[in-house]
């Protein structure tokens, strides 16, 4: 499916079960979002940490409701819990099947995004595990002078930003120097389309979604 | 800095700095949990998204202070996000929305003050501004209409304490930080 009109899908389907409390409708989505996890080849690994990482919370507010809250709504409870699990399994959904380099590329041709958004945080992304190593040789120097630097001081950000500005301006001299201009037209190595499949596709989940959540508790 | 538009330096600063507190909230994750845990049996478990929420909105100030641009509050706030989908945040999509949310809330305490002012009182507004906007999203999405009246101000209270001490107190000390860098024109 085309990856903005399926960034629209998930963000929508999100929406909608943020905003409705219907059990079946959210454990449907979850089914299908796994089920189809499955199909593109999920591990097992992958499997538990998806089920792992949201527990505490979703345990934290079924508790709240069910026991503490002045309804003891269980019900309510469920709903939540199911919720929370929708998001994740349909995020996953969305980042294990969309790479970041086609959903750019689509967001700036379907949708328009002027290329310096689409490209520019492309090329900051693809950044990440030299911010990753920066941020502990910050650490690592820190401790070397006898200082023990935690998340919450200001001079760790202060170092890391002084790197991001330096970073920036390198990436931003090297794209230009490589001829990115700003709100030029540009031509399109690779071109995506939104097909008649994908609309179809679309009207046909959404209009799926609403029969769930009109039609089951 | 004399620009009324952001450019692609600008952009992929902005996201670079998403990523930096993003790097740096993995670390802070353990005391979201940690804190869960213990506020559980007690009934007060959502309190640990209150008391951290704080963490997660310091792009955005951060961003609005350094480009002093409208827009660029939001858009530090929003990228961090989008990265952060992308970095295996388990949250997925709905660290996109929260993003959207919380970005919402920290420019509109910028526009408050014309994006003339930059000092303590700007502080103050993106503090009060993100606190309700993003409470008003909890309310939906974490059932917090079904809590009891004292325990929803409790929440609200203790959201804005953590929302003021780290995408208040810290962020104002990062930006002092800057400015006596000469990188943030004082």
């Amino acid at each position: 499916m085309n990856p903005s009109l399926k960034l629209f899908l998930i963000l929508f389907i999100s929406l909608e079960i943020t905003f409705t409390s219907k059990l079946w409708a959210n454990i449907i989505i979850i089914l299908v979002a796994l089920a189809l996890l499955a199909v593109h080849h999920f591990s097992w690994r992958q499997f538990c940490w998806l089920i792992a990482i949201p527990f505490l919370p979703a345990m934290a507010l079924f508790i709240t409701i069910s026991f503490f809250s002045p309804d003891r709504d269980w019900f309510y409870g469920w709903v939540l819990v199911s919720r929370i699990y929708g998001y994740v399994s349909l995020g996953t959904l969305f980042t294990a099947t969309t790479s970041q380099l086609a959903l750019a590329r689509s967001l700036e041709q379907n949708c328009h995004l002027p290329s310096k958004y689409a490209y520019g945080v492309l090329a900051a992304f693809n950044l990440v595990p030299r911010i990753r190593q920066s941020i502990n040789t910050i650490y690592m120097a820190a401790r070397m002078r006898g200082v023990t630097l935690h998340w919450w001081s200001p001079t760790l950000y202060f170092k890391a930003i002084l790197a991001a500005i330096q970073w920036s301006d390198q990436l931003a001299q090297a794209m230009e120097s490589h001829g990115f201009v700003e709100g030029q037209v540009r031509s399109f190595a690779t071109v995506i389309t939104i097909s008649k499949k994908d609309w179809l596709l679309l009207g046909g989940i959404i209009l799926a979604v609403q029969f769930l959540v009109i039609a089951l508790p | 800095m004399a620009k009324h538009q952001l450019h692609l330096r600008d952009i992929i600063l902005l996201a670079l700095i998403g990523i930096v507190f993003g790097v740096v909230y993995f670390a802070a994750g353990f005391v979201y949990n940690g804190l869960t845990v213990l506020l559980s049996p007690i009934g007060y478990g959502p309190m640990a998204n209150d008391i951290t929420i704080g963490i997660w909105c310091m792009a955005g100030p951060l961003a609005g202070f350094l480009f002093r641009l409208p827009g660029s509050a939001f858009l530090g706030e929003f990228l961090g996000a989008t990265v952060e989908m992308f970095l295996g945040d388990q949250w997925g999509a709905a660290t996109l929305i929260s993003g959207f949310v919380q970005g919402i809330g920290t420019e509109l305490g910028f526009t408050v003050t014309f994006y003339k002012i930059y000092n303590w009182l700007t502080i103050v507004m993106t503090t009060v501004m993100t606190t309700l906007v993003t409470f008003a999203w909890d309310w939906f999405k974490n059932g917090y209409s079904h809590f009891s009246g004292q325990m929803i101000i409790i929440l609200l209270i203790v959201r804005f304490i953590s929302v003021f001490i780290f995408s208040g107190i810290l962020v104002k000390l990062i930006a002092n930080l800057l400015q006596r860098a000469h990188v943030i024109k004082g």
